[in-house]
């Protein structure tokens, strides 16, 4: 029977359970919504009439005294009648299949990926990469590594974007610290969210952080730059950008990939012989069968 | 009768005159039962949908040509008050929570809620505020002192809601009936959450809980956190119009924007708290159409936590305009940019899910496929508005109207719509029309793409929101054509909807107790469930209860 998908609900007894011919229930009662009433009328008075206040004031006392005594000194329950025969869950319909049960029903893929530490390592690593190529563009066209952290420290000053490029290319310890805190927490996100995508692109991972990722963070970000600020999309030079955003996306797509992967709770179903690595996963024989 | 709706039931029995009507509704109205209660939020929020979905098409029809003369100013800013109030409030917060009071019992075990009593009052109090904030278009012109219905915005800004610039009773209106609503929605979270903490049947851990219980768990948490600082505001307005108190009063020492924080501090969570229920029907429906065990069980379930505490700290985005100097602004951009991590982990493990799966397009997941998709472009204009420069340009325009409907309507209307025929043949015994359903799904999707993927250009050609008119030559008036040709749209696939809601309750095909094949604990019940939903008390071993119970050879507890 259990083959068609009928199921039957004396199955879910586990020894203790018994087909009770009565449950207890509580009791239909009118006071909590003569209460509500009763508030809502309190309220409701204070825009049209007293009178309308005092109406739901003796609502609400009533309904409180009758609530009471339902609940006190024992809850009114009322007995309601149990269908006492084995109740066989199934479709009576003819006119449509019921949904078919594939071997992937279980199935969750991959059945091994990387933890969330990963990203967060991966994130660290492409975010220290990520410096070298900023770090040069800034030497080179600027003669200042400072020009590239106070550019970005920049999106958390406002007033900071109209400053003068040689104010840029000084050191402020407070562009420092603000440049630091910005790009290391969004280096770590963006490795969790690598290290979230990455099980989905198992076949070409560092393609997929390398390249793909970066040309299209870089491609939402060159859209609205222009619009959330028009002095910071003027100063970014977007060769560079792409070329960090590439290096942030390799190294942190390397460091992932070191990373030992874990393995899902489909690992665990697999043959003792594919988990031990004897054999090679061959995960759909077992619902195959079924 | 074996397949009749309780509904069904009373309305047969009454036609037939076995019943008189009073009786039925008495029945209806005296009832503690969590599916009769949840049943009921859902028709007072289809009620509140039709209401506030005629406001809306009014305002686009107003706004589809330029000089137009339809309705009056007046009337049009009591149009957008009472459809972003009634649609937040009286149709979002009842009907996901209806959802959750029919579901939540049923998926972990349990006879009924923790407190059935305290159930249906939250329910009542819930319907009467939702019944005051109408009546005030009943009392208009000063009828018992009533003013017209609110115009003050669903936000309701201080100073605007002070005596002196919101003269009347209109504001009062608003104050109240949301304190009333609130009193029922912390109560309804109450009883979720002692539900699902103390009533799971045996074996039911919090590991095996399904994800739906676990998001309404979450959610209603949130609820306790994101009321109280609405309740506070709106008693503090009421003491400031009422008995001359000065909180956001800035002519007496008092802070309009103290409002703000007040009311943001409610209000973002309350993205959340709208759309993590529509999550959780997102994670019910994929994997039983995708015939996979949902990816990441353990991933999901942090990141609905994670999304939980982040939201909270995320309210003054909404308040970039107001200057908070760049520290704040620095806080707030970066707050709301790290909520994308957990929501971008959802996303990622549904599509995980759906991955290798053997995908069913059933109308219920077409309309999750939707919600997919337009969710993840809500989350990008989401980000982009979350850069406050971004915001600071656009934050007054059609962009933001844009970007909230297209999280509102694109993720969670969507994601409603396919709980709708999933969970329609529990409630009814019946099926919904899949031929109706594939109309109403791609009416309502060419529907909403004309009215909110246009919506965003008017807004980045500077139309401002909540104007009543505009002049022509701006270049808004084609997009604004299209908007509203676009909600006409909307509104056909919705009569689709309500034909089908309807109809399929006498005709559709009968569904039997578990026409998905599904395998979570409410399908073990018959459709429609008995009162006492399961005779004997269930007992579970992992987190797809059923399929153990199909499958006792492979059972899912092996694997968990």
């Amino acid at each position: 029977m259990e083959e068609d998908g009928v199921i039957q609900q004396q199955a879910q007894e586990d020894g203790n359970s018994t087909i009770t011919e009565a449950v207890q229930l509580p009791a239909s009662t009118p006071w909590p919504m003569v209460l509500a009433l009763g508030v809502a009328l309190m309220l409701t008075g204070m825009v049209t009439h007293w009178a309308v206040s005092l109406l739901g004031f003796f609502l609400m006392l009533r309904a409180s005294w009758g609530w009471f005594f339902q609940v006190l000194p024992h809850d009114h329950h009322i007995s309601i009648p149990v269908q006492a025969e084995i109740l066989v869950i199934t479709s009576t319909r003819t006119t449509r299949e019921r949904l078919p049960e594939g071997f992937m029903h279980r199935k969750i893929i991959p059945i091994e990926t990387f933890s969330v530490t990963a990203g967060i390592k991966g994130g660290i690593a492409g975010g220290i990469a990520m410096t070298v190529p900023a770090g040069i563009f800034s030497v080179v066209r600027y003669h200042s590594f400072w020009y590239a952290v106070n550019l970005l420290a920049a999106g958390g000053f406002v007033s900071w974007a109209g400053q003068t490029d040689a104010f840029l290319g000084q050191f402020h310890l407070k562009g420092l610290l603000a440049a630091s805190a910005i790009h290391g927490l969004t280096s770590i996100l963006i490795g969790l969210l690598y290290g979230a995508m990455l099980p989905m692109f198992p076949r070409k991972p560092i393609l997929t952080a390398g390249f793909i990722a970066p040309f299209l963070w870089t491609g939402i970000l060159y859209s609205v730059l222009g619009v959330i600020s028009p002095i910071l999309n003027a100063r970014i030079d977007w060769l560079w950008f792409v070329l960090s955003q590439i290096a942030f996306g390799l190294v942190c797509g390397f460091v992932v990939n070191l990373q030992v992967k874990v393995r899902t709770p489909q690992f665990r179903a697999l043959p003792f012989s594919v988990r031990a690595g004897l054999h090679g996963d061959h995960s759909d024989t077992k619902d195959g069968k079924q | 009768m074996a397949n009749a709706t309780p509904v069904m039931e009373a309305i047969d029995e009454t036609l037939a005159g076995k019943r008189p009507v009073f009786e039925v509704v008495y029945e209806w109205a005296t009832t503690v039962d969590h599916k009769k209660i949840g049943l009921m939020y859902i028709f007072l929020a289809l009620i509140f949908l039709i209401v506030a979905g005629i406001e809306a098409i009014l305002m686009r029809i107003q706004l589809a040509v330029p000089n137009n003369h339809f309705i009056s100013p007046q009337v049009f800013n009591q149009l957008f008050t009472m459809h972003g109030t009634t649609m937040v409030f009286f149709m979002g917060m009842p009907i996901l929570f209806g959802f959750g009071n029919y579901l939540v019992p049923l998926m972990i075990g349990a006879r009924d809620m923790a407190f059935p009593r305290l159930n249906a009052f939250s329910f009542w109090i819930s319907a009467f505020g939702g019944l005051l904030l109408y009546f005030s278009y009943f009392g208009a012109s000063g009828l018992y002192g009533a003013g017209s219905a609110p115009d003050v915005g669903w936000f309701a800004y201080a100073p605007l809601t002070a005596k002196v610039f919101s003269p009347g009773h209109s504001t009062d209106y608003w104050t109240l009936s949301l304190l009333l609503s609130g009193i029922g929605t912390i109560g309804t979270a109450l009883n979720i959450v002692t539900t699902t903490i103390c009533m799971r049947c045996r074996g039911m851990t919090m590991m095996r809980l399904p994800l739906l219980v676990w998001l309404f768990l979450i959610t209603s948490c949130m609820v306790f956190i994101a009321i109280g600082p609405l309740t506070a505001a709106q008693i503090m307005l009421t003491l400031d119009r009422y008995i001359g108190a000065h909180f956001f009063d800035t002519q007496a020492g008092g802070s309009a924007v103290l409002w703000m924080h007040y009311f943001w501090i409610f209000g973002h969570p309350e993205v959340y708290i709208l759309v993590l229920p529509a999550f959780a029907f997102v994670n019910e429906i994929v994997p039983v159409f995708s015939r996979k065990a949902i990816f990441g069980y353990p991933a999901m379930v942090a990141a609905t936590v994670a999304i939980g505490f982040i939201s909270l700290s995320v309210w003054a985005h909404h308040m970039f305009t107001v200057g908070l100097g760049a520290a704040g602004n620095t806080f707030f951009v970066f707050a709301t940019m790290v909520i994308s991590v957990p929501t971008g982990i959802k996303i990622f493990n549904w599509l995980a899910t759906i991955w290798g799966g053997k995908i069913h397009f059933a109308t219920p997941m077409i309309f999750c496929v939707g919600f997919l998709f337009q969710f993840l472009i809500a989350g990008l204009t989401g980000i982009m508005l979350s850069a406050a420069p971004f915001d600071w340009q656009l934050s007054a325009s059609y962009f933001v109207v844009a970007h909230f409907h297209y999280v509102l309507v694109g993720a969670i209307v969507f994601a409603l719509f396919a709980a709708f025929y999933y969970w329609y043949p529990k409630v009814t015994g019946r099926m919904m029309s899949e031929t109706l359903g594939k109309w109403h799904f791609w009416l309502f999707l060419i529907g909403f793409h004309l009215t909110f993927d246009f919506m965003h250009v008017p807004g980045l050609l500077g139309m401002p929101r909540r104007i009543y008119t505009y002049e022509a030559g701006r270049g808004w008036e084609m997009w604004n054509l299209i908007v509203g040709i676009g909600a006409i749209f909307q509104v056909v696939g919705t009569v689709c909807f309500i034909f089908n809601l309807i109809r399929s309750c006498f005709r559709g095909e009968i569904a039997g107790h578990d026409p998905w094949d599904a395998w979570t604990l409410e399908w073990a019940t018959p459709s429609p469930p008995p009162s006492y939903n399961f005779a004997i008390e269930p007992t579970v071993h992992s987190r797809r209860p059923l399929w153990d119970l199909k499958h006792p050879e492979d059972p899912d507890s092996d694997y968990e």
